[in-house]
């Protein structure tokens, strides 16, 4: 495992809560007033020549917007979010559309240097190629052998560029950003897009429908194996400024994509806003895989700053035997409300969903799934590990249901929860519902700390105390972060070990 | 090597003492066997001797190669060449016994100032060991003794053990839960470790396994002191007649 | 907060309770300080019923489904029980109505709860514990009667103490404060049953003094039109020890809440539960446990058979507060869904703000082991009957955890009834 030991150099090299990807890029940007209006979404529609549908549709979200409370359920606590205050709208001067690479500012290619990631078709990923010591590692069969990915840029509310689009393009693959799609593919945009996540569903999914700016769309043509992974990185960069992407991913009959996301934004004493929705769509046979990498700013170690994460991701398995799983790696964000869900729909498909929810200093998650069991034979499975240290509250919520309807449902969840220290709370809010006398659902959930009898045995080998507790969280999180590909893989274990940095006393 | 001077040990949480007033030396190239009757502190001692901070020691020392251990956590010790096989050795899930061995030889590498092992050059020591403990490499890719069957884990720790080298190797009830054949192997293995500079600290509460690992010293453990110290016949004595001879001659 | 203050209609059910308030207000016993906190309890009920946006009446909207209200009718009758347990000291409220004739048991002392609300020492004890309190608001509001039973210190009290609440079609309210002292031990059943189309609420309070051991047992087999409305709460004294067990057995619309805190360090608590769902009923059974001291422990055992149209709800969460280290909380859920048309629901909650502990739960939704069936079956027992004989072991294995004999005895002999009417 050789992440452990770069974990270990990365928390000594790092100060307590220093963020790596802190930093802010003065760019010239076009921005849209301050405040939430029909005008501001004219505004953003204009922005991105819309047709008249997509203003409508937008409009529409909005009026219904307007007759919406914010949730309060979820164990989190902020300040009243002044919804006037926010812009809306924010790209670089003359960037207002992805265009070919060396077309884009050389500035903007450096802030994705920086952060690491490829925008040159021709480099990988780092971490990519394979570790000398693979022997070792038994993980991560589904990793695609070429290691190439497909980046989309979003920057602030644009997509800034789109790598690799011919090559995908040649396989009949389409991935661009959602703008695009909305001019370029408007027929498959109209049939999908709110058929997961209805413009009516929940305040802040109602309100991505009313203003979104961008995101990634990706079209899986029938039968078609995307040859490489794709993936989006999100940067919010501007003051602010809230961040409203919307991704739609279709896998047509038989298609299988595995997508990743990543974000990142600079570090600011004030709250950010960031609400996306995700809708996945898979047919007959379909497969996608969805990853994330969460790493927004977190604020500092007093609690200042940090980005609001209020995500609706929901993938629908609309076709027999259709497969949808969502891996995710959470230790960014102030504020994290998330519950990223599969609807089993088609006879026979299935959800699954794997999570690493990391928080530290004043980090509250409120995070978990939904497996909505409608279908015939569905099954689903639940591994979700959480991580509290510091003054963080981390909540795991989910839900499992099977209806009338949904025969030989199968569910099985597992979520354990680890605390580092006794300021920390960690929380567990399963909701088991069956309808149906043949489901069967198995959910256990374990809260504990790192035993003391483990950290000893392994001290006894000679493992520094920091050392053996992150060799434990990471054995702990083990069974999800062999889920995701292998170039996230080690970037996850980095990352967890930062977060915790501090909080072993 | 070692020298134990009138050790007073008591668990933490609640102040009992243990170890009262222990006396134990060592020396390189000794294989000890400390035995007692239970409860009479053994596994106790091989927890302080590593560091364990349930337990504090409120007089004595412990010196190892003339130097007090007492400020030293347990990595540190382990760094500095104190091994212990676990009576009963931790599950540490989500770890591969592999990763382990490999970070652990690094760690305890790196502290000595010496650079970390190769992957090849690691790869050859760990087949090497495993395989003259009779121990299957597919193993070595589950997670470290989760799963493992009694006999699986403590044949883990001297494989541990070998692949460290340690220069003090504290054995806690290794017979323990081991049948005869697996007591073989892991005493062959101990056996070969047998060193002109190193010691070894078998502790045991039974004699069937000195009769594989043939001590140079044994020692009677009764209420946290050593009361009687002999070669070892002493441990044949012990077998036959039980520990009350001793115990009433000490008293 | 005012949770429904945005209703902007009163149910029938609400408009009867605050009419039923207004003319009954004037017999219910008690005044002064008792009045003060009736009226307290009644603003929380005109807020509203609870609905499913009240997240401890998730799965139960109280104020969707609680549609009769019948009047309290004081020339009903109701007939006392012969006891679960041989030789046991009975204290029957009949129709809401507590005897005068008190049993006399040596190191207990019994009274009638309608004297200490007539005056007003009770009156403390009326206070609603927040605004989705609903039972408590119900019961508190309209409580006429019950007993007060006080155990003292070092007391063994060989008979059970049974506690009887039984309605005769009309609404009844009662309340059963329990206190046993130092190192005190006692078993305590309370039944909860009656006839007709009845509106019962039932509220008991024990506290448990330093190493007191009780063992509560809860019958309730209320008639199928019926609603019932439950809560048990109880305190645990340092190192005391409190074995709980339910069997929910009747009833159309039935809540059963239990509040449980471990007050004292070093104090254990048990539930074991059965659920036993048939009809249309609507069964909900909502623990809350609080471990707020340290080196405390709990375990809880649920099991659920639902048959017919039956709907069951179970709520579990266990609270570690920040200073109960080395908490040991385990709780289990299992059902058996034997009805199509049969639904259950599950909600097992952790939540904990201490890190040296160990807390679990498990919760399993499943259907007949099909192994099982098949040995059964292989013998030559009928399908009919070999899954009988295993949904009946599902739940027996929870009562014979009580390990007294006669209890365990009187217990199944209660489900080999229930089975006799609806298996």
């Amino acid at each position: 495992m050789p992440a452990v030991q770069e974990t270990i150099e990365q928390v000594r090299k790092i100060d307590v809560d220093q963020y790596k990807y802190g930093f802010e890029t003065i760019i010239e940007m076009d921005k849209a007033p301050k405040g939430l209006s029909e005008e501001t979404i004219r505004f953003i529609s204009a922005k991105k020549n819309e047709p008249e549908w997509m203003l409508e549709w937008r409009l529409g979200a909005f009026r219904r917007w307007l007759t919406l409370e914010e949730p309060t359920w979820a164990r989190v606590d902020y300040p009243k979010i002044d919804f006037q205050d926010i812009h809306y709208y924010a790209a670089p001067k003359n960037q207002s559309g992805p265009r070919s690479l060396d077309e884009v500012d050389p500035e903007l290619l450096k802030v994705y240097e920086k952060l690491g990631i490829p925008l040159k078709e021709q480099e990988i990923l780092a971490g990519v190629q394979k570790q000398p010591d693979g022997e070792l590692d038994e993980a991560n069969d589904n990793v695609y052998k070429s290691g190439r990915v497909a980046v989309d840029a979003v920057f602030d509310s644009v997509s800034v560029v789109t790598t690799f689009k011919k090559e995908l393009a040649a396989a009949g693959v389409i991935f661009c950003s959602i703008s695009e799609a909305i001019r370029e593919h408007p027929d498959l945009v109209k049939k999908y897009l709110g058929s997961v996540v209805p413009t009516t569903d929940n305040f802040y999914a109602t309100l991505n429908s009313a203003v979104f700016t961008d995101g990634s769309f990706v079209y899986v043509p029938k039968g078609v194996r995307c040859p490489m992974e794709l993936s989006t990185y999100f940067r919010i960069n501007e003051k602010n400024t809230g961040q409203f992407e919307r991704t739609l991913i279709i896998a047509e009959e038989g298609a299988y994509v595995s997508y990743l996301e990543g974000c990142t934004a600079p570090q600011r004493d004030e709250n950010q806003l960031h609400a996306a929705v995700v809708e996945l769509i898979a047919l007959d046979d379909a497969e996608i895989k969805y990853s994330t990498v969460q790493n927004w700013y977190p604020g500092d170690a007093q609690g200042k700053g940090g980005i609001y994460n209020f995500v609706t991701k929901r993938g629908d398995c609309r076709g027999d035997r259709s497969k949808i799983s969502w891996t995710q790696v959470e230790t960014g964000s102030a504020i994290t409300w998330k519950y990223p869900s599969c609807i089993l729909r088609g006879d026979d498909s299935r959800g699954e969903f794997y999570s690493i929810a990391v928080s530290n200093g004043y980090q509250q998650v409120d995070s978990g799934t939904k497996m909505i069991h409608l279908g015939k034979n569905t099954s689903s499975r639940i591994i979700s590990k959480g991580i509290a240290a510091g003054f963080s509250q981390n909540t795991y919520r989910g839900q499992v249901s099977a209806h009338r309807k949904a025969t030989n449902a199968r569910n099985f969840t597992n979520c354990d929860s680890l605390l580092i220290g006794d300021q920390c709370g960690a929380h567990t809010v399963p909701y088991i519902e069956a309808k149906n006398s043949s489901a069967q659902f198995e959910h256990e959930a374990t809260t504990s700390k790192i035993s003391d009898d483990q950290k000893f045995y392994v001290m006894q080998r000679g493992i520094p105390e920091e050392e053996a507790i992150a060799l434990i969280v990471n054995g702990f999180v083990k069974e999800v972060i062999q889920e995701l590909p292998m170039e996230f893989a080690v970037e996850a274990q980095k990352l967890i070990g930062i977060s915790l940095e501090g909080s072993v006393g | 090597m070692l020298e134990i001077k009138n050790l007073h040990a008591r668990i933490a949480e609640d102040g009992t003492e243990i170890i009262r007033g222990l006396n134990l030396t060592v020396k390189a190239g000794e294989v000890a066997a400390i035995m007692g009757p239970n409860g009479s502190g053994k596994s106790t001692l091989s927890y302080v001797l590593a560091g364990r901070d349930d337990y504090e020691v409120t007089e004595g020392d412990i010196l190892y190669n003339g130097e007090s251990i007492l400020e030293m956590d347990p990595a540190e010790r382990a760094a500095s060449g104190i091994f212990l096989a676990f009576q009963y050795p931790m599950e540490i899930p989500g770890v591969a016994t592999m990763e382990f061995l490999k970070v652990a030889m690094n760690a305890q590498r790196k502290a000595r100032g010496e650079e970390p092992l190769k992957i090849p050059e690691l790869l050859k020591r760990v087949k090497e060991a495993a395989g003259s403990l009779n121990m299957d490499i597919a193993m070595l890719k589950r997670p470290l003794n989760v799963g493992f069957s009694g006999g699986e884990k403590k044949r883990a720790e001297i494989l541990q053990m070998k692949l460290l080298e340690p220069q003090l190797c504290v054995l806690d009830e290794t017979d323990s839960g081991l049948d005869i054949d697996a007591l073989k192997i892991v005493a062959d293995g101990v056996n070969a470790l047998r060193s002109p500079d190193r010691a070894i600290v078998v502790i045991t509460h039974y004699q069937r396994l000195l009769e594989y690992i043939v001590p140079d010293s044994v020692h009677v453990l009764y209420r946290g002191q050593v009361i009687k110290s002999g070669d070892k016949s002493l441990a044949l004595e012990l077998e036959a007649n039980g520990y009350a001879g001793v115990i009433d001659e000490a008293a | 907060m005012n949770m429904h203050a945005q209703q902007p209609q009163r149910t029938g059910a609400e408009t009867a309770l605050l009419e039923a308030y207004d003319s009954r207000l004037s017999v219910l016993p008690g005044d002064g300080a008792v009045t003060v906190k009736r009226d307290n309890a009644l603003e929380v009920l005109k807020a509203g019923l609870p609905t499913k946006r009240i997240e401890a009446w998730h799965y139960t909207d109280l104020r969707r489904l609680l549609t009769a209200v019948p009047q309290h009718d004081a020339s009903a009758v109701a007939d006392k029980l012969g006891a679960l347990l041989d030789g046991s000291a009975v204290l029957p409220v009949l129709n809401g109505v507590s005897s005068a004739n008190l049993p006399s048991v040596d190191g207990v002392r019994f009274e009638r709860l309608e004297d200490k609300l007539r005056d007003g020492s009770f009156a403390p004890a009326l206070e609603v514990q927040g605004t989705d309190d609903a039972i408590g608001a119900l019961n508190a509001a309209f409580v006429a009667d019950g007993y007060f039973v006080d155990i003292e210190a070092d007391a063994e009290i060989a008979a059970p103490i049974e506690l009887q609440n039984i309605q005769a079609g009309g609404q009844t309210h009662s309340r059963f404060p329990v206190r046993v002292g130092d190192r005190a031990k006692v078993t305590i059943v309370e039944r909860q049953t009656g006839e007709g189309a009845g509106l019962s609420t039932s509220i008991s309070h024990l506290t448990l003094g330093e190493g007191a051991e009780v063992l509560w047992i809860i019958v309730q087999d209320q008639p199928d039109d019926s609603t019932y409305l439950g809560q048990f709460n109880a305190a645990l004294g340092k190192d005391s020890k409190l074995t709980l067990f339910f069997m929910n057995a009747g009833g159309r619309l039935v809540r059963q809440e239990v509040r449980v805190g471990t007050a004292g360090e070093g104090s254990d608590f048990q539930l074991r539960g059965i659920n036993l769902l048939a009809g249309d009923t609507h069964t909900d059974v909502t623990m809350v446990l609080d471990h707020t001291k340290p080196h405390t422990g709990s375990r809880e055992l649920i099991r659920n058979v639902v048959t017919g149209k039956a709907r069951g709800v179970f709520q579990g969460r266990i609270n570690v507060h920040q200073i109960a280290q080395k908490t040991d909380a385990k709780m289990a859920c299992n059902t058996l869904l034997l009805s199509d048309d049969g639904e259950f629901s599950t909600k097992p909650e952790l939540e904990i703000f201490a890190d040296d502990v160990q807390c679990g739960h498990g919760a399993t939704v499943k259907e007949i082991d099909h192994d099982h069936l098949f040995y059964l079956k292989a013998r030559g027992i009928d399908e009919k009957t070999a899954r009988g004989l295993l949904v009946k072991a599902f739940l027996a294995e929870v009562i014979e955890e009580l390990e007294v004999e006669p209890i365990v005895e009187a217990l199944e002999a209660r489900l080999d009834q229930w089975f006799a009417t609806h298996g």
